[in-house]
Formats: structure tokens, sequence, C-alpha cells
């Protein structure tokens, strides 16, 4: 994973993170501050938790990206605790890797073919989950950025889906081509580019299997033809997992 | 560390327990008590070291008691340490 290791910090018992790991698989290390004494030396203790709270002796949730040196090269957090960005999404933005059981789509389409993945096959309801779209057309052919005239069709992919409450998908700059045939300059991709973007996930969202609908547009160009714009419908399959509340 | 308890941690206290009644019994959890849980929850939100700065030393034991530091966790790289709330729940 490009040299970076992961370790999580919570104040659960080594017991307790013995039996999450053996559960859920985990292989990376689960380190307990069982007296919340390194969460305080962070200076992210919550102090909003009352002692007596099941929750007294939890940190503010945040991420850091730190050097082997100890130095904090990057750090993530939103305050809403329901909005966290997972793990998973900080090694895509970071790193673009994906977990090994990530869902994918590739769509193909004449000159052009695209893999659309998540990058991770599970969240909780009310996380953000990062997207990427790796593009690929074969020579002579291109497709179109933004802005565009209402004649052509920009590249965009959307999720139009009740499930997902906030998304924004970002490809690279597109390079601005003379097309001669068209009688204008235009923003286009051509060759191999890859987007990325964030789901924010609703909350809450029942347990278990859920698919997440998109759309990719897009218009197929060569130096003498275009093709009618195209709407591309798919499914990339999350599993939601249970989320539990304290019970004292 | 300065002890920063908040004036309105019984307050606080109260909204929290009665969010987290309503979720264990499964009664619906209104929209205005979920914003002020939410709110309550992470009032005055700390972040800790900002970029540029050294996190603390720190030793702690992992899922199987092997006390663990930067030196043996971190990749070439560097690591990517995450504080969550909790495993349990």
């Amino acid at each position: 994973m490009n040299g970076v290791r992961i370790a999580a910090v919570s104040y659960d018992s080594q017991a307790v993170l013995k039996e999450f790991a053996a559960k859920f698989g985990i292989g990376y290390p689960l380190l307990s501050d069982h007296d919340s004494g390194v969460i305080r030396r962070f200076g992210i203790f919550n102090f909003n938790i009352a002692p007596g709270l099941r929750a007294y002796g939890v940190p503010h949730p945040v991420n850091y990206l730190v050097a082997p040196d100890g130095m904090v090269t990057r750090k993530y957090y939103v305050p809403n605790y329901q909005h966290r960005v997972t793990a998973s999404a900080v090694v895509l933005r970071e790193f673009g890797a994906v977990s090994e059981d990530a869902a994918q789509v590739t769509l193909r389409n004449g000159a052009l073919t695209v893999e659309i993945g998540l990058s991770s096959a599970k969240a909780f309801a009310g996380q953000e989950i990062s997207l990427y779209a790796k593009f690929s057309l074969e020579p002579k052919w291109h497709v179109y950025g933004a802005p565009v005239p209402n004649t052509y069709t920009s590249t965009s992919i959307t999720f139009d889906d009740p499930k997902i409450i906030s998304q924004s998908v970002t490809l690279p700059e597109a390079r601005l081509m003379e097309i001669p045939v068209l009688g204008e300059t235009l923003p286009v991709y051509e060759g191999t580019f890859q987007g990325q973007g964030s789901l924010l996930l609703k909350f809450p969202l029942d347990a278990g299997r859920i698919m997440l609908a998109g759309r990719l547009r897009f218009q197929l160009c060569s130096d003498t033809v275009c093709e009618a714009p195209e709407a591309v419908a798919f499914e990339l399959p999350l599993t939601i997992e249970p989320f539990m509340m304290p019970t004292k | 560390m300065a002890y920063d308890v908040p004036e309105d941690l019984a307050e606080k206290a109260a909204i929290m327990k009665e969010f987290g009644r309503r979720r264990a019994a499964g009664e619906p959890v209104p929209a205005e008590l979920y914003a002020r849980h939410v709110n309550a929850t992470n009032d005055r939100y700390t972040t800790g070291p900002e970029p540029g700065a050294r996190i603390p030393d720190f030793v702690l034991p992992d899922q199987n008691g092997a006390l663990r530091s930067l030196p043996d966790l971190t990749g070439s790289n560097g690591l990517l340490l995450v504080f969550h709330r909790s495993a349990e729940w």
C-alpha cells in the first residue's frame, strides 16, 4: 500500500479489540488506550461526555497521516461524527489503493472503457466513501470536459439515489483541442485519465447489502464523426454495517 | 493539559441518555433530538496536532497484547493513525 501502514486507537480494552479483530478479520494493529491517556495527550479527549456514560473517555474522531519521524503530514476529521471519512477513503484519496473486495464495474462503449469502483466493500450509514473512475479511450477518440456548448455532452458520473445525500465527482482538467471538422475549440479528454469522487451516505440506513445506482454520461467523438450522447446506468454493491449504539 | 469540563455537562448528558435510550428501545428519534445529540457530542471539537507538528510519543498494547509504538507501526512512507470512538459500539 505504497509504504503507508494503518493503526487504530480506541478506548476499548485489549480483550474487546482482540474479539473485534477476529470477528471482522482485521489484520492491522488495534491499539488499546484503555485509560484514554494517549487520547488526552493528543488533545482530542471529548469532554462533552460525562463520567458514568458508556462513551466517557472517547476521543473526538481524527485521523492523522504521520511521517516515520512522527511529524503530522495531513489530518482528517469531520465534526459531525455521522459523516466521518472512512480510513479506506483516505487511502484511496492519498494513495490510489482500494481494498481487494471493493465493488467495481467496467463499462464498455465502443472506443471508451470506464472502470468505476468504490474505496471499500463495507461502510456505515452516514459515512463518506470514495469513488474512482478510470477512463480509457482508443486513439483518435475523445470525450468532452466542461463547459461545452449545449450541442455537446460533457462527461460526468452522477448518482440519482436517495441513499446518497451528497456527492462530488471530479475529473482532471481537460485539454483544449481545436476540432477543425466542427470549427470549435473544446475541452476534451483523450487516452487514459482518472476521476475521483466522494459520496456521503444517508443516515440511518438498514444494515445489509445495498446497490448504489449511478449514471455515466458522455459523448464520443473522433476527428471525423460524433456519436450520439450516451447515459449508461450502473450499480455498485455496498454492505452497510449495523450501527450499534451503547445500551447503557 | 487543562481539564476543560463544559458548564452544560449535565444537560448534555441528559440529551445523550435520552438519545441512547430511544435507540436501544428501537423508538424513533425525532430529528431535533438527534441534532441536539450530535451537537452536544461534537461541541468544541478539538483535533490535536496540526500538520507540521510532532505527535506525542506513545506505547500501547495491540489486540495481541504486544506493546507498539510509532517506530514499529510505521511503514516506509508513514502511518495512518486513526482515532475512533469504539470497536464495541
